[in-house]
């Protein structure tokens, strides 16, 4: 393998898991395969932020915005009349023009300030879909009656996840990946040598705001029924942050660690009506335990590990490995 | 006015809320020069570069990079059409190794570098800076004087035209010094024009064709090292005491 180029790499990991994964329906129980779609969701929002959060270090705590632009360009489409999966480039298309329209001012703030203002414009979307006709309002929208088909879902969201998780291995190795490391460490810097910092972080936005999105068409498809409260949620936002964090930010694996831990805990708690709202806090104290103890996050974690692992070995056995 | 001008500054004004850093200041700089500006503190020097640069947009006057307006336009523009600048202090990419800052530059300059050109032009840097052999060193673990040569090459990787060093000599000992000051000479030798800000005043004098002397945000002279330091107006700013050539 390691002779390889790194894209040839890249494309054959992902072509085994996506063969992996388009088999499992042949095994595996309904119930095994909704987790496995949960699991790929949560992989789509974690892996999509990261390129923005992770890679360019701009965190921004609003991404059900896009999630739920994604979903309502779906709703509204198929109640129209359209197949519902030929919405998603739409959907895709509309969350990068809005990402742009958000990023123009507020990749003109710094640190602490762009989050805040990223929070801002989420909440205002939110309110936005739950106050006006169009979208029905707080009550929501129900996809159209038709033949729904789980299989085909599991199918787009399974790709969708290997997809993310594949762009982001071959960005970091990328030019693009280079610049957006430089803008996280020294914006200034990175500029001074060249690197055209806003609109990287523009095209890194829109990006992960267009793969985010898709992830909405497919949620809206899935669960045939949206409201402002299940895409546009504050808590799904910030849900979306806390994977990668917890993960490793700005790694390829982290964002994936993160969603596996939250998909599961989140199902599990889910299941026990008195902890139905208690996994965000539960994810908020590992988060507080990630940052004081390991701020790279389960990576960080599993490298020191091996690391340790190594030096434990006697010294023979290390010359000969 | 030297013939074959490379840069052109006219006029250049910028001020802050009640305070003027820079006052009109015109000089031009010819191709292949080493153009050393020197002056007391906050006498506007660093933020002449910055100006020159587009990290600050100046209130007042024109830069010409080859004839062409470089004044308002973003870093990064500039940093296209040929000009780039090293920080006095230090800005590397620490969590990149020494290879990936240069890459950076690689990447993004006046020549665009793609795939293997790019670490091409990266590892012919890092030999030129004396940084081959640290290639794959975290950039947050050198030391200063290495931090510096990074600087350095990180900004050459770009491929300019003409390259602003900011206080390059700061912090080294007089033998780091006599290398730094060879290493400009090459870079020079190699068709980079550079200016030079230097409180290191013997190694500006040394090293340069001419010199700016800024006090006050005005230009108080310019012209040849040695013409220069005679010229009353710069012995009455470096305090009234003659610059002695230690």
């Amino acid at each position: 393998m390691r002779g390889l180029p790194r894209l040839a790499r890249i494309l054959a990991a992902g072509a085994a898991a996506l063969v992996l994964l388009s088999l499992a329906p042949r095994f595996l129980e309904r119930g095994a395969l909704n987790d496995i779609w949960n699991l790929a969701f949560a992989v789509v929002l974690a892996s999509s932020w990261n390129l923005l959060g992770g890679f360019a270090g701009q965190v921004s705590i609003g991404y059900s915005a896009f999630l739920g632009i994604g979903a309502y360009t779906t709703a509204l489409l198929a109640l129209a009349g359209w197949e519902p999966y030929l919405t998603l480039p739409v959907g895709a298309a509309l969350a990068a023009a809005f990402s742009v329209a958000v990023g123009l001012p507020a990749f003109r703030l710094r640190g602490p300030y762009f989050t805040i203002a990223t929070i801002g414009v989420s909440e205002a979307v939110r309110v936005f879909a739950a106050g006006v006709q169009f979208t029905g309002g707080s009550s929501g929208l129900r996809m159209p009656a038709g033949s729904f088909d789980f299989g085909t879902n599991y199918l787009a969201m399974t790709a969708l996840a290997v997809f993310v998780v594949g762009l982001s291995a071959w960005i970091k190795g990328s030019a693009f990946g280079l610049a957006l490391a430089a803008i996280r460490q020294d914006i200034d810097a990175a500029e001074a040598v060249g690197v055209p910092a806003t609109r990287y972080k523009l095209a890194a936005h829109a990006l992960s705001a267009a793969l985010v999105a898709a992830a909405g068409s497919l949620f809206a498809i899935n669960f045939q029924y949206i409201a402002p409260g299940s895409v546009f949620d504050f808590r799904l936002s910030l849900s979306i942050v806390l994977m990668p964090i917890v993960g490793g930010v700005g790694t390829v694996a982290g964002p994936v660690l993160g969603a596996a831990l939250w998909s599961t805990l989140q199902i599990k708690m889910l299941s026990i009506p008195a902890l139905r709202d208690s996994y965000l806090f539960l994810y908020g104290g590992l988060l507080i335990v990630v940052m004081l103890f390991e701020p790279k996050g389960l990576v960080g974690l599993v490298k020191r590990l091996v690391r340790a692992a190594g030096a434990g070995r006697p010294r023979e056995a290390r010359r000969a490995a | 006015m030297p013939p074959d001008v490379l840069l052109s500054v006219r006029g250049l004004t910028k001020r802050y809320e009640g305070l003027v850093a820079l006052q009109g200041v015109d000089f031009d700089v010819a191709r292949g020069e080493i153009f050393g500006i020197i002056g007391p503190n906050g006498a506007g020097k660093t933020t002449l570069f910055s100006c020159l640069t587009g990290a600050v947009r100046p209130t007042a006057g024109e830069i010409r990079l080859h004839g062409e307006r470089i004044d308002g336009l973003p870093p990064w523009k500039i940093v296209e059409r040929g000009l780039v600048r090293t920080h006095q202090i230090v800005r590397p990419f620490r969590e990149m190794t020494v290879e990936e800052n240069v890459l950076v530059g690689a990447h993004f300059g006046s020549v665009r570098h793609r795939g293997a050109e790019a670490r091409r032009a990266a590892r012919e840097v890092l030999e030129r800076a004396g940084l081959y052999g640290r290639e794959r060193a975290l950039a947050g673990t050198l030391t200063i004087g290495e931090s510096k040569r990074l600087e350095i090459a990180r900004a050459l990787a770009t491929r300019p035209r003409v390259l602003c060093l900011d206080e390059v000599m700061g912090g080294l000992n007089p033998s780091e010094i006599r290398e730094a000051m060879t290493a400009v000479r090459a870079i020079r030798d190699a068709g980079v024009t550079v200016l030079l800000i230097e409180h290191h005043v013997h190694a500006v004098i040394g090293l340069s064709d001419r010199v700016l002397v800024l006090d006050f945000g005005r230009r108080i002279a310019e012209g040849t090292p040695s013409a220069v330091v005679r010229a009353p107006e710069v012995v009455r700013a470096y305090l009234g005491l003659e610059i002695d050539a230690r």
